[in-house]
């Protein structure tokens, strides 16, 4: 549930005060918390290595496609496991149009990576509307079973349609991103920031970190705005909604395209986080329903519906593996071999999976309503606010 | 409340404005008083060499054969004197079989290596491939896909699946097991691998008009039943399995179980001892399994001293990667010396060493490689071999090296 | 035609397992309304009970172990986590086992290791000729043991005490406690069933005859066709579950046959897809209808 939405229901004109919102020392130490968040990460690539920016990376990749499926999930409450098919469709799309046209082996379209990028985010939410009549029919578990079988074909025609995916022999490299002509790569002109060389690894991070940004931007708008209240209108009471005027089907229809849109977007970063497209497992693999899962982890941890509850989900599920295996490079943890050992994706996975539990048990808002409370008691001389 | 936030925030950027940033953090390059030039991985004692291996997935096993391997011919290597007066170290780092989390580690082992002694994974192999050609980094996978060799940083130590395929299959023939015109059944998992290996029986049963019943499965599928079924069906005389040990364990059961009975020919890493204590174990007498690499039981004289090295030196059950490890290693000791005495010990250094590797010998851990010609498999010459329960390592081999005339015509993809 | 009667066979054998699978997973759904997302570790855990007892009790006695393990392991889930959910929605809890799901399997999955130990009884492996049809007895023993099992639970459902406060439950939950049904007893049995109809099926999955592999991940993926068989027949239809688990077993093997092997995987789901689009709740289940 989004705070905006319920701030706009219950503010009542103070009689003593002129008409200044309650909540104005709240949502401007919020507005602040999350500019200062912004500069940090801003000013991380002068100080990471390589490794850690990747690592980085690649919880924003998580970050994006979590927004989208917090939408869906939790706003309009449409289960979906098929987050992995679209991430596979975005990198596909964003593969195919930017790839290189004379190549016998792969279509490309040979298109600028930066419109290559928008159209990869716009074929993933055609297909999303595309499921959307199926998903309109299906409830409940059934909707996320159903959503489960797109992972399953998705990767079939991935791995049949070798022109368009190189196959999952070999895959194939997707174009590197470049803006207006300015490469993301160690080409092109060298720049340098308070004197940091800022070469491929820190130019991605920037790259993702705006994708990041215009997706929460974006996701928070929806959720507060019109659209979000038809999607939560829907979850709560399909028949009322439709008594109130609200259209279910476009409601739901919507919820999936922009769903798989993020979802889209997502596997565009994936493809240029691994320097490469290669459909390959269907269970634990890059596009396989590990992912799915890996991602409604993210959004029951963080909070069903809530946009920075999916951002933290990320960094915990996508983040956690990554940053145990580079601080066990570092420090010789997990350097047991035999059978049995613990190792960071072990480990990731016990607490993810733990998280999962307690956040299902004591607080189902997620981290979202924890953090939600945490700040009430900050501000106690006002009255709480409805979860 | 406002104050306490702004303070915290500015708290936090007065820090990271106080840490020094990495700016000014250049590579190491220079030569040394010697003249030779060093570079990226290399200081006045030392040459550190890369191992980007399995210690906690699905293939730990074959992971710690190779790098025990690895580490075998290191301490050989050093006590005998390394090279240009530098003893080589290996830095060893767990991927846990994961592409996400070898792309992630990569950048960590990057700087601090010459080169990489190992990478295991064909999935690692694939999301690293970019970096490797960008960084120049000389690397040896453990994978023998000749789809790689279009890399010229990658050195394949053996031959290819294809090849393998080509030179068992020929030895199927020789043996009189097929014939000419015969239909065969190729079992094979969609990927770098299988497809591959696929290549390989395309090629010969197209020069000998065999038809190729092909099924495609993934690295998962475990039940080959209804495969075998169907190829039953289609009255095959062998079967080429490009696959991993539980499938094969799977097939060549299905094979006794449904009366087929035919051979069944596999490659390199098709076999694992352990299949011989699963139920497919009885099952297992048809089967041939083809590799460039001596089983670890091989009694050549090198691999007699190799195995009882290991055997000093550590205690888990020793598997083929161990001699594999240790044949890489040996090829990276060629290189290394060549380019010393070439007095270039950069990265390009090593990759201009490894071009005039024409032939490097490895005592017959693995035929001798030339490494010459880019797009090339470094030889096409093979060991035939099959299990064997009483053997330590579980094969014993029937056919010692060989090349068939057909694995010599073969155009690889990348040949040129 | 020899080839089709061979893969019928093979479809039939091992769709009897995912109907005992798929059966479980009914069960609980109809007891409660929760999609048990963690079926798969429940297999994974009957599976390793064995293999830790089997040298020091045999066969049987591992068996044994194992079925009743998985049946407790059930009922703690339900116990502990599920009933104590103060916010019981039931898809939350479905997300839960999602959670249960991802510890269990990985921590099994760490303790296994690299072996991959086989489960089946002395009859694994031993597959006799019929008229040119090749019969795999762990096949033929998973037919007769699910014949009995289905006969038995079908018979309790109907007539003991226990079914009928099933049925009375899944009907109409207020009405059945005011009838004096204790809720909790029956959730708590309904998810005990399904553990030790788990554990049943895990020692006919990982053997050489039904899945050419020991217990493993794999096992897990495989018990993930309980869903489709489920979904197909209908969530909260046992009969349907039974149909749904051999029309699971008769697609994948006909369709690796006479399309693909690789597309079998995606068969499965394929036709449970065209299913629900065409009887939303599955075959035989019941269709929602709100009232407004």
């Amino acid at each position: 549930m989004s705070d905006s939405a319920v701030s706009e229901v219950d503010t009542l004109p103070e009689t003593a005060e002129p008409a200044r919102p309650r909540r104005d020392p709240a949502k401007l130490v919020r507005t602040a918390a999350w500019l200062a968040l912004l500069v940090v990460l801003l000013a991380l690539p002068l100080y990471l290595d390589a490794a850690w920016l990747k690592a980085g990376q690649y919880m924003m990749i998580g970050a994006v496609g979590a927004i989208g499926l917090t939408l869906v999930v939790g706003q309009a409450g449409q289960l979906s496991l098929a987050h992995a098919f679209f991430l596979l469709a975005g990198g596909t799309a964003y593969t195919v149009l930017s790839g290189p046209t004379g190549d016998d082996r792969v279509i490309g379209f040979g298109l600028d990576p930066g419109l290559s990028l928008l159209g990869a985010v716009a074929v993933a939410a055609l297909l999303g509307l595309a499921f959307a009549p199926v998903a309109g029919r299906l409830r409940g578990i059934y909707l996320g079973v159903a959503s489960l079988a797109l992972v399953f074909l998705g990767l079939y025609f991935g791995q049949s349609a070798e022109e368009l995916t190189g196959g999952t022999s070999t895959g194939r490299t997707p174009a590197p991103f470049s803006l207006f002509g300015f490469p993301f790569t160690n080409d092109g002109p060298q720049l340098a920031l308070l004197g940091v060389p800022i070469r491929a690894a820190e130019r991605m991070w920037y790259l993702f970190l705006l994708l990041t940004v215009i997706a929460f931007v974006i996701a928070r708008g929806a959720a507060g705005g019109r659209v979000g209240r038809s999607w939560r209108a829907v979850r709560d009471n399909e028949a009322a909604a439709a008594v109130m005027g609200v259209s279910v089907l476009r409601a739901k229809a919507g919820a999936f395209a922009v769903s798989s849109a993020y979802g889209g977007l997502a596997g565009a970063m994936t493809v240029l986080w691994f320097d490469i497209l290669k459909p390959d497992e269907s269970e634990f693999g890059t596009y396989g329903i590990n992912v799915s899962i890996a991602f409604l982890a993210m959004v029951i941890i963080g909070g069903l519906g809530s946009v920075p509850g999916a951002l933290v989900g990320a960094l915990i599920v996508n983040g956690l593996p990554q940053v145990l295996a580079l601080y066990s490079a570092d420090l010789g943890w997990f350097s047991g071999t035999g059978d049995g050992a613990l190792t960071p994706v072990l480990v990731s996975s016990f607490v993810y999976g733990a998280a999962i539990i307690l956040v299902v048990l004591f607080e189902p808002g997620g981290l979202a309503a924890i953090g939600r409370r945490i700040t009430q008691r900050r501000f106690r001389r006002q009255p709480p606010e409805e979860p | 409340m406002k104050r306490t936030h702004l303070a915290a925030a500015l708290a936090v950027v007065l820090t990271l404005a106080a840490c020094s940033t990495k700016a000014g953090d250049s590579g190491s390059s220079g030569s040394d008083s010697s003249g030779v030039k060093t570079g990226k991985g290399v200081t006045a004692t030392e040459v550190t060499l890369g191992v980007m291996t399995d210690k906690s997935g699905v293939f730990k096993n074959l992971g710690l054969g190779v790098t025990q391997g690895n580490e075998l011919w290191a301490k050989d290597f050093n006590a005998a004197g390394g090279a240009c007066g530098r003893q080589v170290k290996l830095e060893e780092v767990d991927h846990g079989y994961k592409a996400d989390t070898a792309k992630t580690l990569y950048p960590q082992i990057e700087p601090k290596v010459l080169g990489f002694v190992q990478l295991l994974g064909s999935p690692v192999v694939a999301a690293l491939k970019q970096n490797l050609a960008t960084d120049k980094a000389v690397a040896a996978p453990a994978s023998w896909s000749s789809e790689l060799l279009d890399n010229p940083y990658v050195m394949i130590v053996g031959t290819t699946y294809d090849v393998e395929m080509i030179d068992g299959l020929a030895y199927l023939q020789e043996q009189g097991l097929i014939k000419d015109g015969d239909t065969i059944g190729h079992v094979y998992i969609d990927g770098e691998y299988g497809k591959n290996g696929l290549r390989g029986s395309q090629f010969y049963a197209k020069k000998h008009n065999l038809t190729v019943k092909e099924v495609k499965i993934t690295s998962t599928d475990s039940d080959l039943t209804n495969v075998v079924t169907g190829l039953k069906g289609a009255g095959v005389k062998a079967i080429a399995l490009t696959t991993t040990p539980a499938q094969t364990g799977s097939a060549v059961a299905a094979n006794k179980a449904l009366g087929l009975n035919v051979p069944v020919l596999g490659n390199n890493p098709t076999f694992d001892p352990a299949l011989l204590k699963s139920p497919a174990a009885g099952a297992l007498d048809k089967l041939t399994v083809v590799a460039s690499s001596v089983p670890f039981s091989a009694d050549l004289p090198k691999a007699k001293d190799v195995a009882a090295k290991y055997k000093a030196a550590y205690k888990e059950t020793p598997n083929g990667g161990v001699p594999y490890g240790y044949a890489v290693g040996e090829v990276w000791g060629a290189v290394l010396k060549k380019a010393c005495d070439n007095k270039d010990l950069t990265r390009d250094g090593i990759a201009a060493a490894l071009k005039q590797t024409t032939s490097v010998s490895t005592d017959d851990l693995v035929a001798a490689l030339d490494f010459s010609k880019p797009g090339t498999p470094a030889t096409r010459q093979v060991y035939a071999a099959t299990p064997d329960a009483t053997a330590e390592g579980g094969v014993r081999y029937v056919k010692p090296l060989f090349e068939a005339p057909e694995a010599k015509e073969y155009v690889a993809p990348h040949q040129k | 035609m020899n080839t089709f009667l061979q893969l019928v066979v093979n479809g039939l054998g091992k769709g009897a397992v995912f109907a005992l699978l798929a059966l479980g997973f009914v069960i609980i759904f109809k007891a409660t309304e929760v999609v048990n997302f963690a079926h798969g570790s429940l297999v994974l855990f009957g599976g390793y009970l064995v293999v830790v007892t089997r040298d020091a009790l045999g066969w049987v006695g591992a068996s044994l172990v194992g079925i009743v393990s998985a049946g407790v392991l059930g009922l703690l889930v339900e116990r502990l986590l599920l009933s104590r959910s103060r916010h019981a929605d039931a898809n939350s809890l479905a997300l839960l086992t999602i959670g249960v799901d991802v510890m269990v399997t990985e921590e099994i999955v760490r303790r296994l290791g690299v072996t991959l130990p086989f489960l089946g009884g002395a009859w694994d492996a031993k597959p006799f000729q019929l008229g040119g049809i090749t019969l795999f007895r762990t096949h033929l023993v998973a037919l007769g043991v699910a014949a009995v099992l289905i006969t038995a639970f079908w018979l309790a459902f109907k007539y003991s005490n226990w079914g009928v406060a099933m049925r009375a439950q899944a009907e109409n939950r207020e009405a059945a406690a005011l009838m004096g049904i204790r809720s909790s007893r029956v959730t708590a049995t309904a998810w005990l069933v399904a553990g030790l109809l788990a554990g049943v099926a895990v020692l006919f999955i990982a053997t050489q005859d039904f899945s050419g592999a020991g217990l493993s991940r794999g096992t897990h993926s495989i018990a993930l066709a309980a869903f489709p068989a489920a979904i197909l027949g209908g969530l909260d239809s046992t009969a349907g579950a039974v149909v749904g688990g051999l029309v699971v077993g008769l697609v994948e093997a006909l369709s690796a046959q006479y399309v693909s092997f690789d597309f079998s995987k995606s068969a499965v789901f394929l036709v449970m897809l065209v299913v629900l689009v065409v009887r939303p709740s599955g075959l035989f289940g019941t269709r929602e209808r709100t009232r407004v």
